[in-house]
């Protein structure tokens, strides 16, 4: 249920993707096809200032992979959940792996429902959302991020990610990890290249909490 | 830009993308299971969201703190997410009218 509050930002940014991928010198097929195949705001924005002539083939996959190398955890993070699944069902699901959509599967697993439906069911209607206003956008326009913010449109989708740890925090043992990953998260927006913070959040976060059960035991 | 160049861009992108998206669930399963890979994955799945909810909070500013704050609170006492979201969003447009 709570996937349906993030639509209507999905809608947004889909259609400032398109207006900017038009301003950008895209076809509007081009910025159309991108969404439904790539499926990755963030990596779409960014190549947009990467698109021209002769093609800077590096920059533009080392800055893909960078941005998107955040689902490498969210798919590791459901081995449990995927186990004994057949692989194209596996596999299939992850076509449509986001952050949103993993959020919402891993806070119903948290409720004790196993059940992909989340992730798959959250993310077609993600990509329907998104890829129909890319198409908007890249035909009509006018709106810009400043309209959002107005809205405070941009902010749902960070509430959501807070509400859903809310419902993944199981006491005190998340503490510690919480604290290193929040930490580690700021540290590299500081002193990384953009885009690796969750990376480098999510993986600190993850060793902190396995160190301390370490040393605990021993 | 030529529409082969444009296409080979999309492409490249999508594969790259579904790698990443392929890529976790394929290669922990070349770990063999243990409860301590499983305590692993289970902090990593909060770290993750606590280092997405973090940076944009800060960057957002005063109404990102707020709207985060009043939804949580919100979820800690009605256990509803829509709600919650919904109050915090709430709280962050009075915020920005008001004092931003």
């Amino acid at each position: 249920m709570a996937i349906l509050a993030v639509l209507p930002p999905v809608f947004v940014f889909g259609v400032a993707f398109g207006i900017a991928a038009r301003g950008h010198g895209l076809e509007g097929w081009v910025a159309a096809l991108m969404s439904a195949l790539v499926f990755a705001g963030a990596s779409q924005f960014a190549v947009l200032d990467l698109w021209t002539k002769p093609i800077p083939w590096l920059p533009l996959l080392v800055a893909t992979f960078a941005i998107n190398a955040r689902h490498i955890l969210l798919g590791a993070s459901l081995r449990a959940l995927c186990h004994g699944l057949p692989a194209w069902k596996v596999y299939g699901s992850m076509t449509l792996l986001s952050d949103l959509n993993w959020a919402a599967l891993v806070a119903a697993e948290r409720r004790g429902e196993r059940d992909l439906g989340y992730l798959v069911g959250g993310g077609a209607l993600m990509w329907a959302t998104w890829v129909t206003a890319t198409i908007i956008g890249a035909v009509a326009g006018g709106l810009t991020l400043d309209d959002v913010k107005n809205y405070a449109l941009d902010l749902v989708l960070v509430t959501f990610f807070a509400t859903t740890l809310v419902g993944l925090r199981r006491g005190r043992v998340d503490d510690l990890p919480w604290l290193v990953a929040g930490l580690a998260a700021m540290a590299a927006v500081w002193f990384l290249p953009p885009n690796w913070h969750v990376l480098a959040g999510g993986l600190a976060g993850g060793i902190a909490g396995l160190v301390r059960d370490e040393l605990r035991r021993s | 830009m030529s529409t082969v160049d444009a296409l080979l861009i999309v492409f490249a992108m999508t594969l790259v993308t579904y790698g990443t998206r392929a890529g976790g669930i394929f290669l922990v399963g070349f770990v063999p299971m243990s409860a301590r890979l499983e305590a692993f994955l289970r902090y990593l799945a909060g770290s993750v969201l606590v280092a997405i909810v973090v940076p944009a909070t800060v960057r957002g500013g005063g109404a990102a703190y707020v709207a985060v704050a009043v939804a949580i609170a919100g979820m800690l006492l009605l256990r509803k997410a829509l709600p919650a979201i919904a109050l915090g969003i709430l709280a962050a447009a009075l915020w920005r009218t008001y004092m931003g």
